[in-house]
């Protein structure tokens, strides 16, 4: 199966699909939890030996107690390795899901609050259903046919019983695997809302602290914590009660056979059976019998996790990415060409209609207009942020669109840029991952950017003030070999010597560069070759 | 700082949490302790059920007709459904308990992290912050949901000794030594294996989300420099880090489980030669309460497994709370400001503007007196007062802040302006009006409740910065605090907007700070400061304005 996926496509079997390159794996688990029934065999056998033979002396009783023994030893051990499998093919499922997450997330380069709880809630849903529920759901149809099968060998009259208790018991597992379907998605859908909305609350902090939001914001908060205290309440209720009636059909299914074990050896049975049972074949079937039931109840204990990682599986399908083909552009400054250009975010009112201007090679083109005319989703454009809603775009006699992008061939200096936590050095470097520590110190020197490049940054900003953030974008933009070159509002927060200088700056910059640059300043518009107004 | 020890604040909010839900963790502390005893009794019953009827039917027909099979199989079916019913009634009692508490703490740690110091509330990443208010929650769940288990291991222990004790007492003797072994090796393994990477999946959780809080905002950056498969890339090597630490806890918990089934094993062993002596019946009740005896014991081995996620989520949380500090006045006395260090007074309605080259620090200079940032002692006073001496929101109070770097909130228009306070639509528009921006709003469709995006990502630069303006103004404060209100704009929008503000002030009578590289906005205000023109190189200027880096403590 192909990643076409819709939003609406069946959980169930996006599961499956994505675990296909396990299937090895999930087969060796799936053999281990089988392979449990052979001490679970032994451990009974074991037993029953020894309470049959004890009255024979100790050392008549001795092997069939170490059996018990070694059975119960052998048992961890399968269930280690058992466990040991499984989290690796948990591992191995969410790591390939969350890559895919991630290239889509940044591959988008649109920021998306929804998307955020899928890296880490939505693929920790996932764990369970690897690790446990996928090698059960097998094990649980295979397991208990065996071990009725080794209780046939002792009582075939038990085996019978137990084949026919085990009907009832799959109708309940299939009711309680159906039940809270609907509701563990919106379980999970509003952990989704609660986790965004810390993340987003905490990046406002600085506003909410100023406006004495405190009590609002808390509010929401608690809303929302209470949303999915109600949801996970009503899931959690569903999930346990299933199990208690699984229990109970098991506890009744064993007493069912206790009571016939024992009319059975009293020779009180009111009807003719075809056998007469020793002690130990009685004790032998009668502490097998939960085991019969013993890897239903594990599965039906992992409905959870399948329900959990069902229900966030509309969070973590990926929309099938049209393969973007990265364009070269030549290493020479290119012609610009914008031709009926629409911009449109999407279904709303275009931000630029019908926009045509030739740049030329070599040229610096000021952007000028109001505030929220589009100069800054011109840029945005070439960068492949926006949408290109109609017309043509060329870069060197590349056209942009679907065909292809050049993201990563461009020097840009955006009007906000963004801090990665690290040293301002990092920061710098975000521009050119390959760039020495000598290029990176000339960028900076270049924009004027004179504090230590082992400075430590926070993601708020890290006490920049916005004159140092928009050198920090011009550092950048210098450090980023690249023939095109956009600059968004370049000397804003700065005052009217610094921008004098940083005029010196772009100036230096643009040589052999083709640049756009969004401003309102006229200082800068006047160094441009040519002003284009929107 | 912390006076009652390590943990002691969120100790304390977990214990008033506990009280809250005495009554249902009651009840499944109660439901715990009949599961236990139920099972144990019920297999136990079982054996000798079975072996005494086999017995019986050795020895005879008579003997099998006085065999009182009725009672033991009436007791054993009662016991199967209390031990149904128990835990039923001890899962939802317990993990209701647990949910009800985790939903109340959330707020209340947020409530916390907001009332803290600015340098602590403003310190920490969202990411982290996230992390910490779901992931750290959630693992200290088990704090109440194991509550239960010491009333389910002592009954269930208590039970088997006694039922095994009945064969001999030399049985029970062994039985009762072999549970203290295996409690005592399950907190060997637990603390050597569980423990360790608990602790570090808590921490390693925190890492993720910081590194995909920070990458995800800037992902249009990325993107534009090519960087997107190194962004995924470098989180992905993080969730790997995770992921191993996650894998090592849950072998743990298997090792755990594996000294369970050795327990197990040494129970049957030493408990079934015990019983030389006693009846045959006995001897298959003493085997079968031994193995439940030592089932018991897995709620434990349970809780145990959870203990160091448990235990570095309190430390991570308690982090997160601050004691408040007693000597500070809690709101400002009169509204008249004092810049000390310049000899400049303001008395309420005053207007005044901070011009100097960028980066001399006067966004921090007045983000210290908003209460954004640590005061400085004799810098700014307030009153009579000094600054530093008032609670940062009692300083807060008297402000409405349009920061050079405007912080929106994933929502609508409205709700990004009803954080300045409640306010009806009119008041709503009057503002965006007088900060020109209305017409950009009412052209959209759905008005007011169009949503912003993450950031404000939905509007340009210059529409965020008016909406930050207008937020400002529909805070009811004795000054306007406004950072570079005019950047970004061009000249009209520029004129516009300022002569809407000159009214305002007019009419409100507010007092104005202002910050700005522009001669327009100067032009509102009668007394200019400049800052720093000689201060910007000095070596202390990179250090002032840094604000602390997440590790550090305060």
């Amino acid at each position: 199966m192909t990643m076409t996926a819709e939003r609406d496509i069946a959980p169930a079997a996006w599961l499956k699909a994505t675990a296909r390159p396990w299937k090895r794996k999930v087969a060796a688990t799936t053999l281990l939890t089988v392979a449990d029934v052979a001490p679970a065999i032994g451990f009974a056998g074991g037993l029953a030996m020894t309470v049959a033979r004890f009255s024979d002396g100790l050392s008549a009783a001795a092997p069939w107690l170490a059996l018990a023994v070694v059975s119960l030893i052998a048992r961890g051990l399968v269930s280690q390795a058992m466990l040991a499998m499984g989290a690796t093919v948990a591992r191995d499922v969410k790591a390939d899901v969350r890559g895919r997450l991630l290239a889509d997330l940044f591959q988008r380069g649109r920021r998306s609050a929804d998307r955020l709880a899928a890296p880490v809630e939505g693929v920790a849903a996932l764990d369970g259903y690897y690790a446990r529920f996928l090698p059960l759901r097998i094990a649980a149809g295979v397991s208990p046919l065996i071990i009725i099968a080794a209780a046939a060998m002792a009582s075939p009259v038990t085996a019978g019983l137990l084949v026919f208790t085990l009907f009832p018991f799959i109708v309940g597992m299939a009711l309680a695997g159906s039940a809270a379907a609907a509701e563990s998605r919106r379980q999970f859908s509003a952990l989704e809302r609660l986790s965004g909305l810390f993340i987003d609350r905490i990046r406002a902090l600085p506003a909410v602290l100023a406006f004495g939001a405190e009590a609002r914001v808390t509010q929401e908060i608690a809303d929302a914590s209470r949303e999915l205290e109600t949801r996970s309440a009503r899931v959690m209720r569903v999930a346990f009660l299933s199990s208690a009636v699984l229990e109970f059909f098991s506890a009744l299914s064993v007493a069912l056979v206790a009571v016939y074990c024992g009319f059975n050896l009293l020779g009180l049975l009111p009807f003719p059976v075809p056998e007469t049972l020793t002690l130990a074949q009685a004790f032998f079937v009668l502490a097998l019998a939960p085991e019969v039931y013993h890897p239903l109840r594990r599965l039906a204990a992992a409905y959870h996790d399948r329900q959990a990682a069902e229900a966030a599986v509309p969070s973590l399908v990926v929309e099938a990415a049209v393969p973007e083909r990265q364009v070269d552009l030549p290493m020479i400054a290119p012609a610009v060409r914008f031709n009926e250009v629409r911009i449109a975010y999407g279904s709303g009112a275009p931000v630029i209609d019908r926009f045509t201007v030739d740049v030329r090679p070599g040229q610096i083109v000021a952007l000028t207009g109001a505030s929220g005319v589009g100069k800054s989703s011109l840029l945005h454009l070439l960068l492949g942020l926006a949408p290109l809603s109609g017309g043509q775009v060329e870069v060197g006699g590349a056209p942009l669109g679907e065909a292809g992008h050049f993201a990563g061939q461009i020097a840009w200096a955006g009007q906000n840029p963004v801090i990665i936590p690290g040293t301002l050095a990092d920061n710098i470097r975000v521009a050119d991952q390959t760039a020495s520590l000598e290029q990176v110190t000339e960028a900076a020197r270049a924009a004027g950017l004179d504090l230590s490049l082992d400075r430590v940054l926070d993601e708020r900003g890290g006490g920049l003030s916005g004159g140092e953030r928009r050198r920090l974008g011009m550092a950048r933009a210098m450090l980023k070999r690249a023939p095109l070159m956009l600059l968004d509002e370049p000397t804003a927060n700065l005052d009217s010597a610094s921008e004098t200088a940083m005029l010196d700056v772009i100036r230096k910059a643009a040589k052999g560069r083709t640049t756009l640059i969004a401003t309102h300043s006229t200082a800068v518009a006047a160094m441009a070759d040519r002003v284009v107004r929107l | 700082m912390s006076r009652g020890g390590e943990g002691a604040r969120i100790r304390a909010m977990i214990d008033g949490q506990r009280r809250l839900e005495r009554g249902r963790l009651r009840l499944a502390a109660a439901g715990g302790a009949a599961v236990s005893v139920a099972a144990v009794c019920l297999l136990g019953l079982s054996g000798w059920f079975i072996t005494g009827a086999a017995l019986a039917g050795v020895a005879g027909l008579l003997a099998a007709q006085t065999f009182n099979y009725l009672m033991p199989s009436a007791i054993i079916r009662l016991l199967a459904i209390i031990r149904t019913g128990a835990r039923y009634v001890e899962r939802v009692a317990g993990h209701e308990a647990a949910l009800r508490a985790l939903s109340r703490l959330r707020p209340q740690l947020f409530s916390a992290l907001a009332a803290a110091p600015p340098e602590k509330a403003l310190g920490l990443s969202s990411g982290e912050t996230s992390a910490r208010l779901i992931q750290d929650v959630d693992a200290i769940q088990t704090l109440f949901v194991r509550l239960s288990t010491p009333w389910a291991l002592g009954a269930g222990a208590m039970s088997a000794i006694i039922l095994t004790s009945m064969a001999t007492p030399t049985a029970g003797l062994l039985l009762a030594l072999t549970l203290g072994v295996g409690a005592f090796g399950s907190v060997i393994l637990a603390r050597r294996l569980a423990d360790p990477a608990g602790r570090e999946l808590q921490v390693a959780v925190g890492a993720l989300k910081d590194h995909i809080g920070a990458l995800e905002a800037a992902a249009p950056e990325m993107k534009a420099y090519g960087l997107q498969d190194w962004a995924a890339g470098s989180i992905a090597s993080v969730a790997a880090r995770h992921d191993a630490i996650q894998t090592r806890l849950t072998l743990a918990a298997g090792w755990i489980a594996l000294w369970q089934s050795g327990v197990t094993a040494l129970a049957v062993v030493l408990v079934v030669p015990a019983t030389v002596g006693a009846s045959l019946p006995m001897t298959a009740l003493a085997a079968l309460a031994a193995v439940m005896g030592v089932e018991a014991a897995s709620g434990l081995a349970g809780a145990l497994h959870q203990n160091g996620a448990a235990a570095q989520a309190m430390t991570r949380l308690e982090d997160l709370t601050t004691e408040p500090s007693a000597d500070l006045q809690a709101a400002a006395p009169a509204h008249g400001l004092r810049l000390a260090a310049r000899n400049i007074d303001l008395e309420a309605g005053a207007r005044l503007a901070f011009t100097g080259p960028s980066g001399a620090g006067k966004t921090s200079l007045i983000e210290r007196l908003a209460g954004l940032r640590p005061a400085r002692p004799g810098e700014w006073v307030v009153g009579e007062a000094d600054a530093a001496h008032i609670r940062p929101e009692g300083r807060r109070a008297l402000f409405a802040y349009a920061a050079q770097d405007v912080r929106l909130i994933d929502g609508t228009v409205r709700q990004n302006l009803l954080l300045a306070g409640p306010a009806d639509d009119a008041a709503l528009w009057r503002a965006l009006e007088d900060a020109a921006l209305a017409d950009r709003i009412q052209t959209d469709p759905r008005g007011l409740d169009a949503p912003v995006g993450a950031g404000g990502e939905c509007l340009s630069g210059g529409e965020r910065r008016r909406l930050g303006l207008a937020r400002a103004y529909l805070r009811d404060a004795p000054w306007l605090l406004l950072d570079e209100p005019t950047e970004g704009l061009d000249a009209a929008t520029e004129s516009r907007v300022l002569e809407a503000l000159e009214r305002r002030l007019a009419r409100t009578g507010q007092g104005l700070l202002m910050v700005s590289h522009h001669r327009a906005p100067l032009g509102l205000c009668a007394r200019q400061v400049g800052i720093g023109e000689s201060r910007r190189r000095s070596p202390t200027a990179g250090q002032e304005a840094r604000r602390p880096v997440e590790t550090r403590r305060f």
